[in-house]
């Protein structure tokens, strides 16, 4: 039974329904919350955010890249590849290292010729430098993506709860996030996943569960203040039951908290799999990983050559990610909340 | 320069303010720059400048990639271990330090070779002799002589026998020694009788003749005793020492208990053990076991080795061992000259060694020489024969044999030189043949055949058309074993079967081949104990089954069985040769194993400690012999380590013009 | 006060007992008696040897019992040893200590200044283009791993520049040398994200009446910002550096473990690479000890600094 469930799990199509169900959610959430009028404002104000459109767009890129690596077709070696495995198909492999646009391998004594061109060189696998990092968006994409699917979730609910109802839920909230919030991150982080294995999946269930901490305290205050006023009391007042009152009136007013969370959560959770890739617990073998390839790149750039082009590329395409992120999710706030930003 | 980028900048802002914090910016960002031109040495100072006598006070510097598990001989099984304990534990034999072809051993602290004595039971036993006046090192544990060590006496010897067979100290050696040497597995039924060891309880097969001489004796003919001997578990160990480091709280002091604590009688006394740091060692000066040697010397190493010849040892004064877990400032501090050599790892390796087995030329004319170790030892996937899958299939283990392409993977990760293995025993230990053709050699198209034929054309079960999943049992700790899983994984995959990588570290690699928890099961090992062929088949025997033994492929045939209790105990010549190719078939039948690759390390000695010994068996230890020249080492790394200025200029000017234009932008258009 | 103390602490205990069930079950999870048995002792050690390790640790008894006898071990410091290198771990703790504060601290320090001087010169000439391209400068810092700022400056300082060296540490008087390199890469670390946070504090008490009233009172720009609303962010600022603190104890992971320095950081990442599970456990008991205590020390800190909060 367990089999047939994992092989289900892992069919290809079962799993580009999952991207592209997820991907529909985001934009049904978005359609959702474009409705609130304080949603509204902030559109108004985001428009005149060069910055904040441009790393907008950035970050489209990557998802778009990522989203063409994450669906799967049949075909290739392997029973199935990605369509971004379709159009990079013509890509050659190589022996091993190669530098950029070099046309012999490196440091090969007999001149041993490449037999394509690589852009940013290949790795010591022979594998290009540039398709491996394009892929990496990936793995980038899916624990941020499934983190936040955990964090998100559970961080925002718990939050609501404790400010909505306050008394012993709140304390019971309270407990269980101070508790969090008092371990080490890295440290609950590892040992949860030397507990649960290696994996993207257990890597995001990880990061999901000591991720939900500080979202949940935004919420849990912004909601405090929301039930103070006059709207919720009315509401109580026509006797609306809690569910009524929390889905219609407290979450879309604490919803653009959790879209800023959301942005700037996303660029942590990149970041952290770097770390995690040294400490070892990082993406599976056979995943490319941008945490990996700096990994790398530590014993790459003592070597005579350098290689450098490795850790180059994910470094920089890790960069501009985590950095158009970061300026998103500003803009985003300034537009939520002028005064403040 | 930190005064012009200090002042420039407040005098550029509105509302001239002594206070503004763009001076403390400004402030560290110059200091910074001002104390980066200090000196780049990661050692810190040695415990002294010069000799009593006035000369250069000579320290080796070496790197180990990891910290040591234990300081006691008895335990101690790693090769880490055992490169940590050389210098302070000397053993009865040794292996000679001119000889590696053969491989052969010389009295240490014995004052000959062992003489052989075959008594009219059928027993064997071996008349020894330790030599006069070795003394321990000094240590409060001797609390008799007031600290001072005492001399070496045969009961020590016996004293380590003893403890080997305590459960207590879980020595890994109890197990191949109980079945060889007289009374030990006795020794521990008896001592164990009231729960605890008494070590009240001789061991019957020693023979203590004189505070000198003692006599071992064997259940019946075993010519590897002498490699035993030669090992750091038989070394005579003080039983005050053990008494005395306890691990427990003695007048509000604790004592490090003698797992980690060494009192030994070797060539260097160990001083301090910084944890994830660095071991340091300092010469004992009342070691007078051993001088160099005076003739024999290797014709290429009989220049340096004659400046020495019949001087006292050890040669240098201080030993600093560096913990480099990360393998590359290994490398890079080799390069500026810290270490005294450079270990060739993966990526430092095409810088050092040339396809053709040469030094670079760029390290070459800095006067360096390279060093090759051919450490007897043999890499191998190890199949699990109890698994359902693979473990039924011969002609699946043959048909993953035979994707297995080796020369490609040594190509990319040692530069095409560590020879790819084709049989079980490596080069340089007695049985092996260089004529000797593996048939389940690297042949992709007889892979896929051989797949068919076993019951999955294509990959695919031929029955339910499932792909066939493997699981391999994988250490992946770091990049470089990361870049090979992955390699192994695609190396697989051309059969068209999924490979699924169980990634773990390597003791949980361990522990899975221990309990049997795999399939196949990748980078298994086996470095020589001694170089003794039986040291190697025994891995293959059934009555060596794990956890005691090491047979982790579970392999299990009688007519092996049979071949190796026969060829163990043989000396070596035709007949012994014949067992061991008999066997060698039988493997390559069953093939419960796929070969890798022997393990050789490349590493480049530095001009000022050029090798004086070639010895195999320790792979880079012998310190005793080793000699390091001071005088031309502070010289050449004073010129290898120029710092060049101009970055600082550079960084400087362009920090100061960077800031004086944005303020006076800043002015423009906003004040 | 000295009630709302009291209160405190009690709670902290309580939080306290729920980190150590955490690890407690994640310890449990992790490893069978039988595992742990295998890892310390090898895995060739069966039998008696291993029955014996797991009877004498109480690692046999039900789990209720274990638990109470983890409890009594954390509380009183008394944590055993550790497993793959033996060695005390109370012992390997205090050791660990001073390399981690060697680097921490001026670290800390200095990234404390340079992002106070980055955020009031920042509020200083808020909204100007200058303003701007530092906050981005700022985000741009907090948005490289630390493996990389750490991987290039090794390569370049250390390895083409050899201006510092590649790796090492001692207790010696040319320490700094060691230091440098690290206590830069933890300055810019942080200084991304404190300089972001300081600003915003700043520019929060620049609205504030008094500022207004201290303008029109003809008090300098510069010096309403040095003196009046550095002091009054002063307060907000001491609860962010308190609660950095216990952090430092405990070192950092990757800048400790790849230069090479012996502190609570580098113990860490080898242990989690080895499986040394105690010390990982001890340590989320001791920094969460250590974070809940300056929590405290924080809210004391709070009320001595503003008479107007009072602590109940």
């Amino acid at each position: 039974m367990k089999e047939n469930l994992d092989r289900l799990w892992e069919h290809w199509i079962t799993q580009d329904l999952l991207v592209i169900g997820g991907f529909a959610l985001v934009f049904w959430l978005l359609r959702r919350g474009a409705r609130n009028e304080r949603w509204q404002r902030a559109w108004q104000r985001m428009k005149r955010d060069r910055g904040g459109f441009i790393a907008l767009g950035v970050v489209f890129l990557y998802l778009f890249i990522g989203g063409l690596e994450m669906l799967r077709i049949p075909g290739g070696d392997n029973g199935t590849r990605s369509i971004l495995d379709v159009f990079t198909a013509g890509v050659a492999q190589e022996k091993t290292y190669s530098a950029p646009l070099a046309d012999e391998l490196l440091n090969s004594p007999r001149h041993e010729k490449l037999i394509g061109r690589h852009l940013l060189g290949t790795d010591v696998l022979g594998k290009d430098v540039f398709v491996q990092t394009l892929k990496a968006c990936r793995t980038a994409l899916v624990i941020g993506a499934l983190t936040s699917a955990i964090y998100v979730p559970l961080g925002a609910l718990l939050g609501i709860l404790a400010g909505y109802f306050r008394r012993w839920v709140d304390d019971v909230v309270q407990y269980l996030y101070s508790t969090l919030a008092s371990i080490p991150e890295v440290l609950l982080l590892v040992a949860i996943l030397l507990v649960l294995g290696k994996g993207l999946g257990t890597m995001s269930i990880a990061l999901g569960v000591t991720g939900w901490v500080t979202l949940c305290r935004l919420v849990r205050g912004e909601t405090m203040r929301q039930t103070e006023r006059p709207y919720v009391a009315a509401a109580r007042a026509l006797g609306q039951s809690h569910r009524n009152i929390v889905v219609r009136h407290l979450l879309p007013n604490v919803m653009h908290l959790v879209l800023i969370s959301f942005v700037l959560g996303f660029s942590g959770i990149v970041l952290a799999e770097a770390v995690l890739s040294y400490l070892g617990v990082g993406a599976p073998v056979g995943t490319s990983s941008w945490g990996a390839m700096i990994d790398s790149g530590r014993s790459e750039l003592a070597r005579d050559p350098a290689v450098w082009w490795n850790i180059s590329a994910a470094a920089t395409a890790l960069f501009i990610l985590v950095l158009s992120l970061n300026i998103f999710g500003d803009s985003l706030r300034r537009a939520f909340d002028p005064k403040r930003g | 320069m930190s005064d012009g980028g200090g002042g420039m900048i407040p005098s550029a802002l509105p509302g001239r303010d002594r206070s503004v914090p763009v001076l403390h910016f400004a402030f560290i960002l110059s200091g910074l720059l001002f104390l980066a031109g200090c000196d780049n040495n990661p050692h810190p100072a040695p415990y002294h400048k010069t000799r009593p006598d006035g000369s250069p006070w000579a320290v080796r510097y070496m790197g180990l990639p990891a910290d040591p598990k234990s300081f006691d001989p008895q335990f101690v099984y790693t090769t880490i271990d055992q490169q940590i304990l050389e210098p302070v534990y000397d053993k009865l034999l040794e292996y000679d330090p001119r000889k590696t072809d053969p491989i052969t051993l010389r009295a240490a602290m014995l004052e000959e070779m062992p003489k052989k004595e075959v008594q009219p039971d059928g027993t064997v036993s071996y008349l020894c002799r330790l030599k006069r006046d070795i003394h321990y090192h000094d240590d409060p544990c001797f609390e008799r002589t007031g600290g001072k060590g005492r001399e070496v006496v045969v009961a020590d010897v016996h004293y380590a026998l003893q403890r080997i067979a305590d459960p207590k100290v879980e020595s890994p050696f109890f197990a191949p020694l109980e079945q060889r040497i007289i009374g030990l597995h006795e020794t521990r039924e008896m001592g164990m009788k009231t729960g605890k060891f008494d070590y009240a309880t001789p061991v019957s097969g020693f023979e203590q003749i004189d505070s000198h001489t003692f006599r071992l004796h064997l259940k019946g003919p075993y010519p590897q005793i002498l490699y035993w001997l030669g090992m750091h578990t038989m070394s005579p160990v003080a039983r005050e020492a053990v008494e005395y480091y306890d691990g427990q709280m003695h007048d509000g002091k604790l004592r490090p208990s003698f797992r980690f604590y060494a009192v030994g009688h070797g060539p260097f006394r160990m001083r301090e053990y910084i944890p994830r740091r660095a071991i340091r060692y300092e010469r004992f000066e009342g070691y007078h076991t051993d001088t160099f040697p005076t003739e024999g010397f290797p014709p290429e190493r009989a220049e340096v080795c004659k400046k020495y010849a019949g001087k006292p040892l050890p040669l240098f004064d201080e030993l600093f061992i560096m913990i480099v877990p990360e393998l590359i400032p290994g490398f890079v501090l080799g390069r500026q000259g810290f270490l005294d050599s450079i270990t060739a790892t993966k990526d430092a390796f095409p810088s050092v060694v040339t396809p053709d087995r040469q030094l670079q030329p760029k390290y070459k004319a800095r006067g360096m020489t390279l060093e090759r170790i051919g450490f007897p030892s043999t890499f191998y996937y190890c199949f699990n024969m109890n698994d359902p899958v693979v473990g039924k299939n011969v002609k699946l283990r043959k048909a993953l044999a035979s994707a297995c392409d080796m020369r490609a993977y040594v190509e990319i990760f040692y530069s095409g030189v560590a020879p790819v293995s084709n049989q079980l025993v490596p080069r340089g230990i007695y049985g092996y043949n260089p004529d000797y053709v593996d048939p389940n050699a690297f042949d992709l198209e007889k892979a896929k055949r051989l797949l068919a034929e076993a019951g999955y054309p294509g990959g695919r079960d031929a029955k339910t058309g499932e792909q066939l999943v493997i699981t391999v049992n994988d250490a992946v700790e770091g990049t470089e074993m990361r870049q090979r899983a992955e390699y192994e994984q695609r190396m697989f995959e051309r059969l068209g079967i999924k490979i699924k990588i169980a990634e773990s570290t390597f003791a949980r690699v361990i522990e899975r081949l221990e309990t049997g928890d795999f399939q196949l099961s990748s980078g298994s090992g086996w470095a020589a104990d001694y170089p003794d062929p039986e040291n190697f088949f025994m891995l293959f025997y059934s009555k060596n089954m794990p956890r005691e033994g090491s047979n982790h492929c579970r392999y299990s045939r009688p007519e092996f069985d049979r071949a190796f209790e026969q060829m163990s105990t043989m000396d070596n010549g035709p007949e012994r040769l014949a067992l061991i190719e008999k066997m060698n078939a039988m493997l390559a039948e069953d093939c419960p194993v796929i070969w890798q690759f022997d393990k050789v390390t490349f590493l480049a000695a530095q001009p000022w400690a050029a090798w004086t010994h070639n010895s195999r068996m320790i792979e880079y230890s012998n310190n005793k012999y080793h000699q390091v020249d001071p005088v031309l080492r502070e010289k050449l790394r004073a010129e290898w380590n120029r710092q060049p200025i101009w970055p600082l200029f550079a960084l400087g000017g362009l920090l100061i013009g960077g800031l004086g234009y944005a303020v006076r932008w800043n002015r423009r258009n906003h004040v | 006060m000295f009630n709302y103390i009291v209160r405190r602490l009690i709670y902290s205990v309580f939080i306290l007992i729920g980190v150590i069930g955490i690890t407690f079950f994640l310890d449990n999870m992790m490893m069978t008696p039988d595992q742990k048995a295998s890892r310390v002792l090898g895995p060739k050690a069966v039998g008696q040897t291993r029955e014996e390790w797991i009877h004498n640790r109480g690692l046999d008894r039900p789990l209720p019992v274990q638990f109470v006898q983890y409890v009594k071990k954390l509380v009183t410091f008394d944590f055993g040893t550790t497993w793959v290198t033996g060695r005390d771990l109370r012992e390997t703790f205090l050791q660990g200590v001073g390399p981690s504060l060697c680097i921490t601290v001026p670290g800390f320090l200095a990234a404390l200044l340079a992002s106070l001087g980055l955020a009031l010169f920042q509020v200083f000439v808020r909204n100007s283009p200058v303003d701007r391209g530092l906050t981005v400068f700022s985000v741009a810092l907090m948005s490289v791993p630390t493996m990389v700022y750490v991987i290039f400056a090794q390569a370049f300082l250390a390895l083409n520049l050899r201006y510092f060296p590649a790796y090492g540490f001692a207790y010696e008087p040319g320490m700094l040398r060691f230091l440098l390199l690290p206590i830069v890469i933890f300055m810019l670390i942080n200084i991304g994200y404190d300089a972001r946070l300081y600003r915003a504090i700043f520019l929060e008490e620049i609205g504030q009446d008094y500022v207004r009233t201290a303008y029109a009172k003809g008090v300098s720009p510069s010096r309403v910002l040095a003196v009046h609303v550095f002091k009054n962010g002063l307060i907000a600022l001491i609860t962010l550096v308190v609660a950095q603190l216990p952090k430092l104890i405990l070192g950092s992971l990757l800048i400790e473990s790849l230069f090479g320095i012996p502190g609570i950081g580098s113990m860490l990442v080898q242990a989690i690479q080895t499986g040394d599970q105690p010390i990982v456990m001890v340590s989320v008991f001791l920094g969460s000890a250590l974070y809940l205590l300056s929590l405290i020390v924080t809210d004391i800190l709070y009320a001595l600094a503003d008479p107007r909060i009072r602590l109940s």
